[in-house]
């Protein structure tokens, strides 16, 4: 017995022993480098998130973070971000959606396979704003609003931190995947300029993209930082033939045609004893992207006005901007504190072309004003922070309000004139005056942090967080985070915690209706999607949508040996409950009940939002960190990373028992299981590897995506793409570059059945639109970079 | 079996508690070293002391770090010791005065005390430099940068070697 306790202490003492030594002799390595060789030396990323205690080293933290530099942005060769995002980061995906309305305008991305709305994005620490838009198509992220980051220009980024773990407790509703927090360029950047074209390799897809990012330095280190931006993006098209119509290509099936504006300042003023800061995004895009084509002879074609049928166009304009300014300071006690103000807007305007309103006849405009969505959050934010000992503690206040809106579309857009029965602009229905909403809510919290450093070994962290929301009610989260190092090179981290999101104003307020005539009694009634609190939603059994509440576990490893070597595997699970969906179409043949309610409210058809089910995700990340310098001053940097998860659903809710059989396949039926579960790859491994040698630098990016299924149980495989971009530079200030993504033109599989006429391997629709890589093939580009 | 466990956590505590090394952090590491190759490239007024006094006024984020690094060695053919002070008044007879206080006022004080003294002042804070500090450490895009007052070194007699000079960005004008 004595033995065993002699051993361990030996052995934990000696491990003691060895790491001083071990980071003595590191230090007096470094003591023998010339000035160059030390300041040529690589530090490890930092990251801000995950803490209110400040910022550290991605690798020492208590939660799994990954730290995506600009130099791995910029290598990736994409001009947008989520694109970006998808090549560097494990578990982020993003698909390129066709066809499915707002959707394909402002393409949602998720994580850790989740929602959309289940991710938190900061912008320097400040929570970015959702998009207006609610995503109601058959796509990844149905039923959600998440954030639009392709708002974001790219060269004003300095790096993007990824928080792998359930942060509500600390930063309040949304963070239940995790949390990116973009950190845009700040003191010391050189002023830049670039300019890219690409194409894919059928000569489809330009991308012509110019940018400027320009710093001014001013006094006491404060800066004035301005991005701007300019890009195009021409469609793509991959539509099979339509055999309805002599096998013409008569579809758009494919990225939109897009171009963005965009403009990014972020400055700092530093005074006497405070810091006045503010950074602020905008962003105007103009987007176009086909509907389903009506034939020459659908009912819904006039023959006047499209002799040939035609294909509706979706238009739309979207505005976006954020802005953030406060100052901080530290007090004579010195507490850390920070004032800031930041107000985030998001509008979403629909405009469709090339249609018609088939109820008007042959005067019926062929384009139209379909109307708005718009939503709007203000929020001011109070945070304090003081270290007392090897205490870190934290803490603040955060008043939040936030506002819906819903516009009408011009009459014709959404009027049932008397030519036909068939209302509306088609491709996309006018928002109707019964649709208009303006809606608001706020919520007030308070939260606090603490950090506490027992000893070079071992530190804990716990977090708490009250909010109060004033159409929910309130919440608490609690959050209790382990670091712990029982060797150096060895870091042992696990986290419990609580969160919640709280139900977006548009999934509870979103209604969209068309005028329709019923076959049963041929009175007009309206059709669609009914906000959780319109009548006929409440007859139907609707009832006021609860947050969802979530609860997460993460256990990880990290194994540094040296600073220029890492690897970590970390386990996490989130058990979320009342997650909200969409209900599907409600019609009169659901019982006699059903159709009395429906009759007494005009209804032909209805859906509306619930709680509807509860989940349980589990999942494994790895992540592998190499970076070498030569004798020669070559580079080497590799990053090697695996993630997997699974989703399930562990409860669902049935909706209220007038809807008879359908209490639960009106909400979860295959199509919407398959979006919670399998529609998303299961697991993927990225190998990001570049080498810099004098004026060359090479950039090696693998991804390999695991298989995955869409709504009627086809399965699409794994698929490897291979990115490559080549850089030289020309000069000091000159760099040109050229790249290629997806170089081997791999392409998802093909839809195996044939017994629909547009989604099919040798139909309309021949690739899946949930790809994770899209469907364009390879895309290569040439970029010219010009230090300023 | 029972007292097997208890000798496990008694052996677990006891590590816990034990002063481990300041585990791969690089910056500070970093910063230890340039402390004194800094100091190594600069001359100051000659002092009646026969010790080189590196002073680290408030935290102290190297650990045992700079204790050991500097054990033996020398600057200036003068022995290196390290100090620690919470405050100016505490700092004394320094030649590098590392200053990590995170009150400006403070800071101020710390460079003001450091100019008045022909100190390298040195420290992570923005606004160093321009405020009189003598190098300031900025850690940017994962590399170690340094902005160097030329102006309030020789206002402090402090002379700065050419090396030095040649890899940081100079503020040549007025000191504060």
């Amino acid at each position: 017995m004595r033995t065993v306790a002699i051993a361990l202490t030996s052995l934990f003492l000696g491990a003691s022993v060895s790491a001083q030594e071990k980071s003595l002799q590191q230090a007096n390595d470094y003591y023998q480098k010339s000035l160059n060789e030390l300041f040529n030396i690589e530090t490890p990323a930092k990251a801000e998130v995950g803490s209110r205690t400040g910022a550290r080293e991605a690798l020492e933290s208590e939660v799994p973070i990954d730290v995506i530099t600009a130099a791995q942005l910029e290598s990736s060769g994409f001009t947008e971000l989520s694109k970006a995002l998808m090549k560097l980061v494990p578990g982020f995906n993003s698909p390129r959606p066709t066809g499915h309305d707002g959707t394909d305008h402002s393409p949602p991305f998720t994580l850790r396979g989740l929602n959309p709305d289940q991710v938190l994005v900061l912008v320097n620490g400040k929570r970015l704003h959702q998009s207006s838009l609610l995503n109601v198509n058959i796509s990844v992220g149905r039923g959600t609003s998440g954030v639009d980051i392709n708002t974001i220009p790219l060269r004003s980024i300095e790096r993007i931190e990824v928080l792998r773990d359930g942060a509500a407790a600390q930063y309040g509703s949304d963070a239940i995947a995790g949390i990116i927090n973009i950190i845009l360029k700040g003191y010391g950047q050189d002023s830049r300029a670039s300019v890219s074209y690409g194409r894919t390799s059928q000569g489809d897809g330009v991308v012509r993209q110019a940018d400027v990012f320009y710093s001014v330095p001013l006094k006491n280190d404060g800066f004035v930082n301005l991005t701007v931006e300019g890009r195009d993006r021409g469609r793509t098209n991959r539509a099979g033939p339509d055999s309805r119509f002599g096998n013409a290509i008569d579809h758009l099936i494919g990225e939109t045609d897009a171009q963005d504006g965009q403009l990014a300042f972020n400055a700092e003023v530093a005074a006497e004893a405070l810091t006045i800061y503010a950074h602020g995004l905008l962003d105007r895009r103009a987007s176009s992207a086909g509907a389903l084509y009506r034939l020459p002879t659908d009912a819904r074609n006039n023959p006047v006005l499209y002799p040939n049928g035609f294909l509706p166009m979706m238009e739309p304009k979207i505005s976006d901007y954020s802005l953030s300014a406060g100052v901080r300071g530290v007090s004579e006690g010195n507490v850390r504190w920070d004032l800031s103000l930041t107000r985030g807007r998001n509008d979403y305007h629909f405009y469709v072309s090339n249609t018609h309103n088939d109820s008007l006849g042959n005067g019926s405009p062929t384009s139209f004003d379909s109307g708005a969505t718009a939503y709007t959050q203000n929020i001011v934010n109070l945070d304090l922070a003081k270290k007392i000992g090897e205490l870190n503690l934290a803490g603040g206040a955060e008043v939040r309000h936030e506002n819906y809106q819903i516009s009408r579309g011009e009459l014709a857009s959404y009027v049932l004139g008397t030519a036909s029965t068939i209302a509306g602009a088609q491709g996309f229905p006018g928002f109707m005056p019964e649709n208009e909403v303006d809606a608001s809510r706020s919520n007030k919290a308070l939260y606090v942090d603490a950090r506490y450093d027992v000893s070079r070994a071992l530190s804990v962290e716990g977090a708490a967080r009250f909010e109060n929301y004033s159409d929910f009610g309130s919440t608490l989260d609690k959050k209790l985070a382990l670091a712990y190092r029982p060797h150096e090179d060895v870091l042992m981290r696990a986290s419990t915690s609580t969160g919640f999101r709280a139900p977006s104003l548009s999934q509870a307020y979103y209604t969209s209706t068309v005028s329709t005539l019923s076959s049963a009694d041929a009175t007009f009634r309206q059709a669609g999607t009914f906000a959780v609190n319109h009548p006929v939603s409440v007859a139907l059994g609707a009832q006021a949508l609860r947050p969802e509440k979530s609860k997460h576990q993460t256990v990880g490893v990290v194994y540094q040996p040296t600073s220029g070597f890492s690897v970590s595997a970390d386990f996490f699970s989130a058990d979320i409950a009342d997650r909200i969906m969409l209900t599907g179409n409600i019609v009169d043949t659901v019982s006699p009940q059903v159709k009395a309610i429906l009759k007494q409210y005009g209804v032909q058809s209805a859906r509306y939002f619930t709680n509807a089910i509860a989940t349980e995700t589990q999942g494994l990340d790895i992540r592998l960190n190499f970076r070498h310098s030569f004798e020669d001053h070559s580079k080497l940097k590799v990053v090697a990373s695996y993630h997997r998860d699974r989703t399930m659903i562990t409860d669902v809710y049935p909706l209220a028992s007038i809807l008879g059989s359908q209490t639960v396949t009106a909400v979860l039926n295959d199509t919407t299981q398959s979006f919670i579960e399998t529609a998303q790859p299961a697991d993927g491994y990225k190998l990001w590897t570049q080498y810099e040698a004098g004026a060359w630098r090479s950039t090696l990016n693998l991804n390999r995506v695991g298989s995955y299924y869409y709504f009627n149980g086809s399965r699409f495989g794994a698929k490897l793409t291979t990115d490559l971009d080549v850089a030289l530079r020309l000069s000091k200030t000159v760099e040109v570059a050229l790249g290629g993504n997806n170089v081997f033109n791999v392409l998802p599989d093909k839809f195996t059945y044939s017994s629909n006429l547009f989604v099919s391997g040798s139909g309309i629709i021949q690739y899946p639109p949930i790809s994770p890589f899209g469907y364009n093939g390879a895309f290569y580009y040439v970029r010219l970079k010009l230090v300023l | 079996m029972t007292y097997k466990w208890v000798l496990l956590v008694v052996a677990l505590l006891a590590q816990l508690v034990a002063a481990t090394a300041q585990a791969s952090q690089e910056e500070n590491r970093l910063m230890a070293v340039f402390l004194g190759r800094f100091a190594s490239y600069i001359e100051l007024p000659d002092r009646a002391s026969k010790l080189f006094v590196i002073t680290v006024i408030d935290e102290n984020p190297f650990g045992s770090l700079l204790d050991d690094l500097y054990a033996g060695k020398v600057i200036g053919g003068k022995p290196v010791v390290i100090r620690y002070a919470t405050k100016v008044e505490e700092v004394g007879q320094s030649d590098l005065l590392f200053i990590t206080l995170v009150n400006p006022r403070a800071r101020q004080d710390a460079i003001d005390y450091g100019a008045k003294h022909s100190i390298l002042t040195v420290s992570t804070a923005t606004g160093f430099a321009e405020r009189g500090g003598i190098i300031q450490l900025d850690f940017l895009q994962q590399h170690t940068r340094i902005k160097i007052n030329h102006a309030a070194a020789l206002k402090s007699n402090i002379r700065i070697g050419a090396p030095l000079l040649s890899l940081a960005s100079v503020i040549r004008g007025d000191a504060q």
